[in-house]
């Protein structure tokens, strides 16, 4: 076991090995041009996605990377400890662990619902860890998110709650509801754009979730347990559906602590255990080993 | 532009909390009647102050037989004056008479004899003389000291007291209009508070779909200044019928008393009135957001 002070130490001594690689690079200023994103996305919504699609370097780069990071929510334990981490465009991975292991915090430190401790996270190759506070709009608005509980507003229609992300992004309504009726129609909700959205049923609504987290064609799909209120086959569903969004070309994060669901697939997939993430490429053999105490995998890129 | 999306929101939410938001703007609209009422009532203590302030004058009071030359021997003396612009003899018949006139008295007052209204000497005074109160006393003591003068009223007392009722009234005002400021604060305030409450999904669906601060902000300003804009419209147009209506009953009992007609709110006045209403329903709504997006 790690004290906090030695993990510390060593993830300084990370940054200072960081710091000479970043100095042999050419293309550093791609990463200190994030201090200026939130003046820059304020003219430019888009910027932040388009410069991680449009530029050829950035295009090679993983779509998420962590570096050392840390999370602490209790002083002397961290949450997370020490992640390293790539995934690159066009993945699709699974995040999982016990109840409590740190799923959800290691999403919301993507999408900024949290702040790293330690470390740094980069997205389209961008440090988004030290983002100002108006600059994490932008970064949203190139992530989608679908949570357990679905967040969709009942009592408005599903094309209301479909469009949200495209009225913020200022779209003609034209193009808003064209756009809302080709998503609807991917998440096989076509036609049933007026209904009010808590008379549909569970599946249905966390369909209308989803579809939100896609009209906007966001490089990146983040979904934290999205299967979790729902009955085993709509959960096969709506993993299904994610893979179809994966497929279209969406890289796909998606964290469930749902076994049944991990066995059937063969994706990459993460484990979070004692706060750190260990690699299970081959699915979750190596998992059930892990549990039954056989030695740790090493975490990848982990000194 | 983005006020188009605001307005649509803002739209949208007052018909979901339509009855929330009737119960604030009829809260609003109360407060309003009152600070309407108040400046009315100022606004009319004013003219009546103004009239009577351009036209003064001097009563005159005869002792009972008053010898007749002593009295134009007076009335000479007071014309030749530079600050008197005319003057007027005015019999116990006479008074009786516009007594009689002004008022819609019982029998009883009527059958009051001629003797019991003193006659009187009415004095007009210039409107340069208005400005100078000194002048006016020193012509009322004078005269007071001339034979057959029973009494000299000046209205200095009256229009000193009427300049401080309305001095007080306008302060009076003032406090009220600020209470009602808080009153519009505190329950557009709450109205938002509340709003906001039934709304936490949305406000977090917005704030996750990557909506800045001034988004998920702009709706809530447009429908704390709308409540503010609708209380104090339905204010200020009740009012203005009330107004309306009972000027039509009261206007010539008002003027016969004042010597001036009833008014209204200026519209300068009403103007104010409502974009103070919008101005401070906003800022209740801004507060009650601020403390709530500093908590994300
Ligand atoms: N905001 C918070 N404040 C304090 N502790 C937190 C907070 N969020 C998460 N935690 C703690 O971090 C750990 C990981 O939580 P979480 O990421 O929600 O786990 P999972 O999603 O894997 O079930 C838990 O022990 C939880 O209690
Ligand atoms: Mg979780």
């Amino acid at each position: 076991m790690f004290d906090r002070d030695r993990d510390r130490d060593r993830s300084r001594d990370r940054d200072r090995d960081r710091d000479r690689d970043r100095d042999r690079e050419p293309d550093r200023d791609a990463t200190d041009r994030v201090h200026t994103l939130g003046a820059r996305d304020k003219k430019k919504p888009f910027s932040f996605f388009r410069a991680g699609r449009g530029e050829a370097s950035a295009a090679n780069k993983p779509i998420l990377v962590f570096e050392g990071v840390y999370k602490y929510f209790k002083r002397d334990q961290p949450t997370l400890r020490d992640i390293d981490l790539e995934i690159e465009r066009g993945e699709f991975v699974f995040v999982t662990g016990p109840s409590g292991a740190g799923k959800s915090t290691l999403l919301k430190l993507v999408y900024r619902a949290e702040t790293v401790d330690e470390g740094r996270i980069l997205f389209c190759g961008r440090d988004i860890s030290r983002l100002t506070a108006t600059s994490i709009p932008f970064l949203r608005r190139n992530l989608g998110v679908v949570f357990q509980d679905f967040k969709v507003v009942p009592h408005w229609t599903v094309f209301e709650n479909v469009a949200v992300p495209l009225e913020i992004m200022k779209m003609p309504a034209r193009l808003v509801r064209s756009r809302v009726g080709e998503v609807l129609e991917r998440v096989g909700l076509s036609g049933r754009g007026d209904e009010r959205t808590a008379t549909l049923s569970g599946g249905e609504q966390q369909r209308v979730s989803v579809a939100r987290a896609i009209v906007g064609e966001p490089a990146l799909v983040l979904a934290d347990e999205p299967t979790g209120n729902l009955d085993p086959q709509l959960a096969v569903d709506i993993l299904t559906l994610f893979e179809e969004i994966h497929q279209a070309g969406t890289t796909v994060v998606f964290a469930t602590h749902d076994r049944s669901l991990l066995e059937t697939r063969p994706h990459r997939l993460l484990i979070i255990d004692d706060s750190r993430i260990i690699e299970a490429r081959s699915g979750l053999t190596q998992w059930a080993e892990e549990q039954s105490g056989i030695s740790a995998l090493p975490a990848r890129g982990a000194a | 532009m983005d006020f188009t999306t605001a307005i649509k929101r803002a739209a949208r939410s007052a018909r979901e909390e339509a009855r929330l938001y009737l119960v604030a703007i009829s809260s609003l609209a109360v407060a309003f009647l009152c600070l309407g009422a108040a400046l009315i009532t100022i606004a009319n203590l004013s003219a009546i102050a103004e009239r009577w302030g351009q036209s003064v004058r001097l009563s005159i009071y005869l002792t009972d037989g008053a010898d007749a030359a002593d009295v134009t021997q007076m009335r000479a003396l007071l014309d030749a004056l530079p600050e008197v612009t005319s003057t007027q003899l005015v019999s116990s018949a006479d008074a009786r008479q516009q007594f009689l006139d002004g008022n819609e008295v019982g029998h009883d007052l009527a059958a009051l004899p001629a003797e019991v209204f003193p006659s009187s000497v009415e004095v007009t005074l210039s409107p340069a003389a208005a400005e100078n109160p000194a002048i006016i006393s020193q012509i009322a003591e004078r005269v007071a000291r001339l034979r057959g003068v029973e009494q000299v009223e000046t209205y200095r007392t009256w229009m000193d007291r009427l300049r401080m009722l309305v001095a007080g009234g306008r302060f009076g005002a003032g406090v009220l209009a600020l209470l009602v400021g808080v009153c519009v604060l505190a329950i557009v305030g709450n109205t938002i508070r509340l709003s906001i409450a039934n709304r936490k999904t949305e406000i977090e669906v917005l704030k996750l779909c990557g909506a800045t601060d001034s988004f998920v902000r702009r709706p809530f300003l447009v429908e704390g200044a709308a409540q503010g804009l609708v209380g104090a419209a339905f204010a200020v147009s009740l009012l203005l019928a009330l107004f309306l209506f009972a000027s039509g009953e009261i206007a010539p009992a008002f003027a016969a008393f004042t010597g001036v007609r009833p008014v209204f709110l200026t519209v300068p006045m009403m103007a104010l009135v409502v974009v103070g209403a919008v101005v401070v329903g906003s800022a209740g709504s801004a507060l009650a957001l601020r403390r709530y997006l500093a908590e994300r």
